[in-house]
């Protein structure tokens, strides 16, 4: 459970108010899962897979029960026994694809390296790592494919022997006769673009603490994760404990970026462990272990037709994306929405996208942030500078020519999305003149002259936000309760949690503003089952638009009670409520909120009579947008809102030891009304920043075994603060129809338009040496390799 | 086992460890202060960073025994929610931090810099930062904070 105490200070909706649990995480006060203590706690460790793909022969337990303070070694053929299988977060049956049943410990198949497959409990955590070690597994290894291209053809093995072949999904998405368009346009541009597997690498990895209560039959599950209601619901459904008594509480989070969504086996396992011991168990993820869940990896080969004035007519886009191995986490459904954001914010009709999301030997997706949209950017940006470059023209025009503009919206486009409202234009225009891009155009031809080698990017990012997807617990509402006590002060308890972003703060701010009242008034309760109403948690940059929303209709019930007693208690007809007070707007006399809460508590049959004496509320709040009912070409629209943004940049490559130094950094940002412009400003810096560290750095390596050789901060380059730059923010504001406050999501965009402008900008340095950027992350051997590559080419 | 004796904060503890326990482990569990964090046990994120003897150390790093004797500092000897050091109030006012998860690694270190250098260029700033991982700022945010606690330690000098 998470509450807040409110620091002082502004508080308004639209104000910098301070983070709300600032002081308790600057003083180590704040705590998060592994910081909780319960007596008689155990711990648990994983044995997980060595190989990529094997049957299961035997299990050998014998060695590390026999050390001493080991409590329980648990194989998966037991665990099966007592466990129901995973139910999938986005269910892939209901999405046309594939699915396989996921146990907490696979029995009988494993089907990739690093998959559990046992689990140890011990009276310490050295003692349960040095037990598990000494689990050993008989394997009859089977060929596995780590190559989602290699995995499509028709003699690669299979992963799961059930199914026919290895595609997941495959499915189409556009509207239009793109085919036909091509053959007219003036030019029609080829290419493709590989990204590598990333991860979203929280400081604080995966974690709970699960205690069984046997005389309770009642399970508390503490955890590091974004979705207690989700996950309480799994784990009743695996366990069997009924619902009702089950309670999850998170803990403060340390960064999630969609790892912390539930679904992963070892939720399950915990809270088993705990059961079958009967005491408290705690498992934290290592860093190892962390580095397991992938994020993105995607191969895209796409036509493009443009007329000569850089108007473009078609796209046609061909996605393999390797999901790795199956999960009941949303992971694998991410490349989707990768599909289904092209075009992106471009007026292209004519348009088709073919997806197959494919497994293989590798470890799942995790949720991401981005989850998807981010592939698309990056290639959807690298397509517009490609025409650009054929044509000869400047790839700012070429955006400008091809935006959907302000008055269009809400425009469909042609995969399906609805997007709301946005000005492209206007964003360009903001992001080129805080960069000096004509500034930088002619340094850029400068430098040229003297052999070196500046390059700028530009990348439209658009993102849909607060996602809803109907009969699952991806949900496009959630639900508030506001509660004032007789003394005035207020608790709010919100079905949306927040694993660092401070949407606390941001809902606070608006329960004050709709009440009248100080923040210092208002307490936010979140991510305990037991206390909030059911909810949905964090992801889809929903918290503030669903959290927001229902916060303010609550808000707005207690509002009117309050002021129908003010108002009797003034013995005027209208009154308002401002800085704690109930005013007479008309007159001076005002009483305080408190006095009027006594009375609306205490005097129910006196001043207060007639009146319902009750200062609470819970309300659900759905934003407009979303429609599931399909259209004459089949699209849905689980969308409400679509934040957009747009990068520009400037960065200098040294084509002898390939490095690349970002040399400026600007953004504009719109995600509509700003509930609190530091904390949207913080997120969308953060994502650059994500966005960055796949452009130039970060990589999953696999050896051919399958195992993860990047399993460290020393070997997985998160970038540090040496490496990035200072980012100018600007801001633009375009309203969302369709939400109480004209917000949009905040928080996702920037991971996919970081990688675009990087690798935009890098190609646009070494042009004259007829480099063409085709896969990420540019880190110095690649860009040394693209090179290479492209003075070959000329020979 | 062993013996051994380390003044944490102020405070003397006279704890029993398993010679291979780390000093992170020794803090957290056996001192009791949370508010040191592991996030990689490798040495690489920063995390876990406490003073040990004025130094700035990754104490995932370090093995318990081998600080006996010594004079250990942790996030919670910065300051305190009512009498917040200046950096702290710095990343409070700039919005530095998300999660919080890298603070006791940041706070230290950025404290430990400004002790050494009352006045760092950001060339300064950026490579005593740099040996810690955050993951939510993008940083610029947190060289900001340290910017503006220069500043408002200057401040304090003239007034």
């Amino acid at each position: 459970m998470n509450t807040s105490v409110p620091s002082k200070g502004t508080g308004r909706v639209g104000e910098a108010a301070k983070k709300r649990d600032g002081k308790a995480l600057l003083t180590g006060g704040a705590r998060y899962v592994d910081d909780v203590r319960l007596p008689g706690t155990l711990y648990a460790a994983v044995v997980r897979s060595t190989v990529a793909h094997a049957r299961i022969r035997r299990v050998h337990t014998e060695e590390a029960l026999s050390l001493p303070g080991v409590e329980l070694v648990l194989t998966g053929e037991r665990a099966r026994e007592l466990t129901e299988p995973i139910p999938y977060f986005i269910d892939p049956v209901v999405r046309g694809a594939r699915r396989v049943d996921i146990h907490c410990l696979e029995s009988e198949r494993v089907v990739f390296v690093g998959q559990p497959v046992a689990a140890v409990v011990a009276d310490t955590w050295e003692g349960a790592q040095r037990a598990a070690r000494l689990v050993r597994v008989d394997y009859d290894v089977l060929p596995h494919v780590l190559d989602a291209e290699q995995a499509m053809s028709d003699d690669a093995p299979r992963v799961y022997e059930e199914w026919a072949d290895n595609v997941v999904l495959s499915k189409s998405y556009g509207t239009g006769d793109p085919d036909g368009a091509l053959s007219s346009a003036d030019v029609v541009v080829t290419g493709s673009f590989r990204s590598e597997r990333t991860t979203t690498a929280p400081i604080e990895p995966r974690g709970f603490l699960a205690r069984w209560d046997a005389r309770e039959e009642t399970l508390t599950m503490h955890g590091s994760c974004q979705n207690p209601h989700q996950l309480r619901w799994m784990l009743s459904t695996t366990l069997g404990i009924p619902e009702n008594r089950v309670r999850v509480i998170t803990e403060k989070v340390g960064g999630s970026f969609g790892l912390k969504m539930q679904g992963q086996p070892e939720e399950t396992l915990v809270a088993l462990l705990s059961v079958l011991t009967g005491s408290p168990v705690k498992w934290i993820e290592d860093r190892r272990e962390s580095f397991l869940a992938g994020s993105r990896q995607q191969v895209h080969r796409f036509t493009v037709g443009a007329r000569s004035d850089g108007r473009i007519v078609a796209l046609v886009n061909e996605i393999v994306a390797d999901a790795g191995a199956m999960t009941a986490q949303a992971g694998w459904a991410m490349p989707n929405m990768s599909a289904t954001t092209f075009p992106s914010g471009y007026r292209i009709p004519d348009c088709r996208i073919d997806l197959s999301i494919v497994a293989t030997n590798k470890p799942p997706l995790s949720a991401a942030r981005g989850f998807g949209k981010d592939s698309a950017h990056l290639v959807m940006e690298r397509v517009v500078d490609l025409v650009a470059r054929r044509l000869g023209l400047d790839p700012a025009l070429v955006r400008e020519r091809n935006f959907i503009s302000s008055d269009e919206f809400p425009y469909r486009t042609s995969t399906g999305l609805n997007i709301d409202s946005g000005d492209f234009h206007g964003l360009l225009d903001k992001a080129t003149k805080s960069l000096d891009y004509e500034g930088w155009r002619a340094r850029q031809a400068k430098a040229r002259g003297a052999g070196e080698h500046i390059g700028l990017g530009l990348a439209l990012e658009l993102t849909p936000e607060s996602s809803d997807s109907p009969g699952s617990f991806v949900s496009g509402f959630d639900t508030t309760t506001v509660r004032m006590s007789v003394t005035g002060s207020v608790t709010v308890l919100t079905g949306v949690t927040s694993p660092g972003g401070g949407n606390d703060t941001g809902i606070a701010q608006i329960v004050a503003t709709e009440l009248g009242i100080p923040l210092e008034w208002v307490r936010v309760v979140q991510g305990d089952t037991d206390q909030c109403p059911n909810g949905f948690g964090n992801f889809s940059g929903r918290s503030m638009v669903v959290g927001g929303g229902s916060a303010a209709l609550a808000s707005r019930d207690v509002l009117r009670t309050l002021t129908t007693v003010g108002a009797r208690m003034l013995g005027v007809e209208r009154v308002e409520v401002r800085e704690g007070a109930v005013v007479d707007p008309e007159g001076s006399d005002s009483v305080p909120v408190p006095d009027v809460a006594r009375a609306v508590l205490t005097r129910s049959f006196e001043i207060a009579s007639e009146v319902e004496p009750i200062l609470e509320s819970t309300r659900a709040y759905k934003p407009g947008n979303i429609d599931h009912r399909p259209d004459e070409h089949g699209r849905i629209q689980p969308y409400p809102t679509y934040s957009s943004c747009l990068h520009a940049t400037a960065v200098r490559v040294d084509a002898e030891t390939g490095k690349v130094e970002i040399a400026d950094y600007a953004m504009a940002h719109d995600c509509g009304t700003m509930i609190n412009p530091a904390l949207v400003e913080g997120q969308a810096w953060g994502a650059v920043v994500m966005g960055l560290g796949a452009a130039l750095s970060e990589r999953l390596v696999f050896d051919e075994a399958g195992h993860t050789v990047s399993d460290r901060f020393k070997s997985y380059l998160l970038p540090r603060a040496s490496d990035v730059p200072m980012i100018r923010m600007e801001h633009q504001v375009t309203p969302s129809p369709f939400t109480m406050h004209g917000n949009k999501g905040a928080g996702e965009a920037g991971v996919g338009g970081a990688q675009a402008a990087i690798a935009n900008a890098v190609e646009d340095a070494l042009s004259p040496l007829g480099v063409l950027v085709d896969r990420l992350p540019l880190s110095p051997p690649t860009v040394l390799e693209l090179i290479r590559r492209a003075k070959e080419g000329r020979m | 086992m062993r013996n051994i004796r380390l003044n944490v904060n102020g405070e003397d503890h006279e704890v029993e460890v398993d010679p291979r326990r780390l000093l992170v482990h020794v803090v957290r569990e056996e001192v009791g202060l949370t508010g040191t964090h592991v996030g990689c046990l490798t040495g690489d994120c920063g995390a876990c960073t406490v003073m040990v003897d004025d130094r700035s150390v990754k104490s995932c790093s370090v093995l318990a025994a081998g600080a006996d004797g010594a004079c250990v500092r942790t996030i919670e000897y910065l300051g305190t929610e009512e009498d917040l050091d200046p950096v702290q109030q710095a990343f409070l006012d700039e919005f530095a931090f998300q999660c919080g998860y890298c603070l006791p690694g940041m706070l230290l270190t950025v404290r430990e810099l400004l002790d050494a250098e009352p006045d760092p260029d950001d060339a300064a700033i950026l490579q005593a930062i740099s040996g810690n991982l955050c993951r939510c700022t993008g940083y610029g945010p947190i060289v900001r904070a340290v910017r503006a606690a220069v500043r408002s330690t200057r401040g304090g000098e003239g007034s």
